[in-house]
């Protein structure tokens, strides 16, 4: 009787009115059989009428890693602070002899203003073996039908990721940069834009890119930077050596929005000190050519230092290690300007907030997504 | 009276409504029930078995003291179908309460038992004396499903119960016309102004409707579903019913038979196939294949028990209609019904055009699509309503949300079981959710339409395959990828 139980006050928000967040249970809730959950959550909300279901989306959030349910419970309790969702948390062991299906409720709740409680659902699925279609067939029969079907696909994509699957997914999310194969990943993920019903798909390592392209883009806002676009000779991306997918699609996105096209040789050899560095050759609109270096750097956030050079000018956009902010420097010639810009978060988690505010079609990322992939085949790992 | 009183219908869903009206003041007082069944029992053994299902589905839960004033109104009959002795016996078991009450009584004959008796039933009543109401009573005669299993045996019964019973006082059931949703379409079309104005071909798009089971064929289902299938067991009459609700004119009252004049209309307008290539590309039909279905693994059809192993009996079927009115010139009605699918429901969702794309268009995310209203028969009955929304913050940002109204937490307590409005809608007289001679024979004579081209044409239409656990076959999602859409998800 998940509702009957002692609430534990778990932890405040800081934003506008006092929230608590309250979990009705350990873990992620209390087992139920496959068969009854339809019925034990009817149960959960007839327990106490005071509390509001509320949900506008259905988030699914599928992981092939052990111990991932709690994890991601974690996660979908402070999502619901601001996304009220309907959460379908799988954890998929495929390696598994047996086949066998568990499965959890539970309902995150937020009190709001110490006044009105709003929960969000939570259905947690343990999955081993492997079964013809049984993520599909089991876990989609939980979905709150008329809403969007956000899906949170960790890890490599696996056998399962498949027509059947994707063709009822509104906006599929992933980070390449969990990728061991990005190539073979994005290949799938590339037929499945070519469907007649495109999915709409969202990389978080193209999600991390944004505050560092929102700081960019502000730079050459500045009249004089705008005008030295076009005198660019040398861009460097430094990128902790895990996300080196956001380094790669921030470069992409800025060739493209300078009208660069790749070199004849785009990859080029650069000796970086224990090949922590490799190079790109492009030539800019006029036919100059433009060298990109990334750096990949173990003491680095996602993305820590963007410096975009040309004979007068420069441009460096900045993160230190754990900061919340970048630090933004132009110069040209003798205009120098110096700022500070919010730098957005690097964990997943936090990302698909962001992601989940912001929506839309994504189409800027579709759009890159060539160049990206052939910067990502001129240097295969 | 219940002829097949022994059966599980008896059981699980007659006797527990007759209680829970009973319990609700609404059972007219005297009522006695009287059960008849070719088993052997005594009046104490039909009424414990009945006391151990009531126990467990009732929905006002068992009350022992409750139980205790209504038993010892449940009577036994021991008598073969065909026994013109045991008809007589029960008229003298019937004459003898109606002295014991010193009146005359009114008789409700309910005939739930395999269809392959209703003829000998309704033949013995009538030989019996059992058909003629006596003065100042009435004689009633509910008929379960099926009735009939083509447009010539269905015509074959009506001939024999309009030869016992007059049609005003036969009733055919249909337990989905009794579920509180179904009646809801009526009162939500024409006593809201908002919905009617729209309830065409200039507004809606398309309109589908899913009847989905999570059960396969549990229970030696499969002896008498493989001689049916999905076709004939339920889009015969409770989705044609569905279907006429949602898509019939205004009455001209709420008369039993203005209503009906309205539905039989609408099956009526259905647009008929001419040649199995028509029946084709308009319906699909299939059969399930091993999978799994809430977690467990299920077998095939034709692996089922009491299933033939080269069965061609259909246990899906998904069709595409076209009602040839004014009103839904050019709209598809998309139905579909299954075993063995992801989960249990019905409903029913009306899919409105979208408006000009001159604004939104390009910040709603794929498959934000536009209005949908959905009428929940089973299970959550409830109406739910799908629109654009901006979400709140400085971007334009557009998500569907849903306003969503649900019977069991608006109103604090839950609906009659269908069965209990059907019988006492029969008790007072009120025809109004049963289905009449010519709408039941209208139906048949278009399902006859696809039973023959699926049967009896030279070239069969192929049976299509999906695996337990899934919305059907791919043909079935095609059938709607044609006309540019998709089945909604439930």
């Amino acid at each position: 009787m998940i509702f009957c139980m002692p609430m534990a006050i778990i932890g405040v928000a800081s934003k506008g009115t006092i929230m608590e967040t309250i979990t009705m249970d350990s873990q992620f809730g209390q087992e139920v059989p496959v068969s009854g959950i339809d019925k034990a959550l009817r149960q959960l909300w007839q327990q106490d009428d005071s509390r509001t279901n509320a949900r506008l989306i259905n988030l699914a959030v599928y992981s092939e890693t052990p111990g991932s349910l709690a994890k991601n419970s974690e996660i979908v309790r402070e999502l619901t602070r601001e996304h009220a969702c309907r959460a379908v948390l799988i954890e998929m062991d495929r390696a598994a002899q047996d086949a066998s299906i568990r499965a959890w409720i539970t309902a995150h709740c937020h009190l709001s203003g110490g006044k009105k409680s709003v929960c969000c659902e939570q259905i947690a699925f343990s999955l081993t073996g492997v079964s013809r279609g049984r993520l599909r067939n089991t876990v989609f029969a939980h979905l709150s039908s008329d809403l969007p079907l956000i899906f949170w696909w960790q890890g490599d994509l696996s056998p399962i990721f498949e027509e059947r699957l994707y063709s009822v997914i509104d906006r599929f999310v992933f980070d390449s940069s969990d990728w061991t194969n990005p190539q073979k990943s994005f290949d799938a993920i590339d037929a499945a834009i070519a469907t007649p019903r495109p999915l709409v798909v969202q990389d978080l390592a193209w999600t991390r890119t944004y505050h560092m392209r929102l700081a960019i883009a502000s730079l050459f806002d500045d009249p004089l930077a705008q005008q030295s676009l076009h005198q660019i000779q040398k861009i460097e991306i430094t990128h902790h050596p895990r996300h080196r997918n956001t380094g790669l699609l921030l470069l992409a996105w800025f060739a493209q929005q300078a009208a660069w096209v790749s070199g004849t040789e785009l990859a080029m050899k650069i000796d970086g000190q224990h090949g922590n560095k490799e190079g790109f050759a492009f030539d800019d609109a006029m036919g100059h050519p433009v060298q990109a270096t990334l750096v990949a750097d173990e003491a680095a956030p996602a993305l820590a230092l963007v410096r975009i050079a040309g004979e007068h000018f420069e441009i460096v956009i900045e993160r230190a290690s754990h900061s919340s902010h970048l630090h933004l420097r132009l110069r040209v010639g003798e205009h120098v300007t110096d700022t500070l810009a919010p730098a957005g978060a690097d964990e997943a988690g936090e990302l698909i907030g962001e992601q989940l505010a912001r929506g839309g079609k994504n189409s800027l990322f579709r759009k890159v997504l060539p160049q990206f992939r052939e910067l990502l085949a001129a240097h295969p790992r | 009276m219940i002829f097949g009183a022994t059966g599980d219908l008896t059981h699980r869903k007659l006797v527990p409504a007759l209680y829970n009206l009973a319990i609700d003041g609404e059972l007219p007082p005297g009522v006695k029930i009287i059960g008849f069944a070719r088993r052997e029992k005594s009046d104490e053994v039909f009424r414990q078995g009945l006391e151990e299902l009531n126990r467990q589905v009732s929905r006002n839960g068992h009350d022992d003291e409750v139980w205790a004033s209504f038993a010892p109104n449940i009577h036994y009959h021991q008598s073969e179908f065909t026994d013109e002795d045991g008809y007589r016996r029960l008229a003298e078991k019937l004459d003898a309460i109606d002295r014991d009450r010193g009146g005359k009584g009114n008789r409700l004959f309910y005939i739930a038992s395999a269809p392959e008796f209703f003829d000998d039933i309704l033949y013995h009543l009538k030989k019996a004396g059992l058909n003629q109401a006596k003065d100042g009573c009435w004689a009633r005669v509910i008929v379960e499903k099926p009735f009939g299993t083509d447009l010539a045996t269905a015509q074959r019964l009506n001939r024999v119960v309009n030869e016992t019973f007059q049609e005003c006082d036969t009733y055919r059931i249909d337990h989905y016309l009794g579920k509180e949703t179904a009646q809801n379409i009526m009162v939500l079309r024409f006593a809201n102004a908002i919905f009617e104005p729209l309830w065409n071909s200039r507004y809606i798009e398309q309109i589908q409707i899913t009847c989905a089971e999570n059960l396969g064929m549990e229970g030696g289902r499969g002896g008498y579903y493989d001689k049916s299938g999905a076709l004939r067991d339920m889009v015969q009459n409770h989705l044609l019913q569905l279907l006429s609700l949602v898509a019939m004119e205004p009455p001209t009252d709420l008369s039993a038979d203005g209503v009906r004049d309205e539905k039989v209309k609408v099956i009526r307008s259905l647009r008929k196939w001419d040649t199995p290539e028509k029946v084709a590309a308009n319906v699909v039909r299939a059969q399930y294949t091993k999978g799994s279905v809430s977690g467990k693994v299920v077998p095939g059809y034709r692996e089922e028990d009491r299933v033939d192993p080269e069965s061609m009996t259909e246990s899906y079927v998904a069709l595409r209609l076209m009602i040839d009115t004014w009103r839904w010139s050019g709209v598809p009605f998309y139905i579909r019904v299954g075993k063995q699918l992801p989960k249990k429901a019905t409903e029913i969702s009306v899919h409105f055009k979208s408006p000009p794309g001159v604004l939104f268009q390009s910040l709603t995310d794929s498959g934000a699509g536009g209005n949908i209203l959905v009428i929940r028969i089973q299970p959550d009955e409830g109406i739910s309503l799908r629109m654009i929304s901006k979400i709140p913050g400085t971007s334009m940002r557009l998500e569907p949300v849903k306003m969503d109204f649900q019977y069991s937490t608006s109103f604090g307590k839950a609906s009659p079981e269908a069965y209990e409005r059907l019988l006492l809608d029969a008790i007072s007289g009120d025809a109004t959710l049963f289905a009449r001679r010519d709408e039941v024979e209208e139906a048949w004579k278009f399902i006859d339409g696809i039973e023959q081209a699926w049967h009896q044409s030279g070239a069969p239409i192929p049976m299509a395959e999906y695996v337990a656990g899934t919305w059907g076959p791919k043909e079935a999602d095609d059938l709607l990828h044609a006309d540019g859409n998709h089945w909604r998800r439930i």
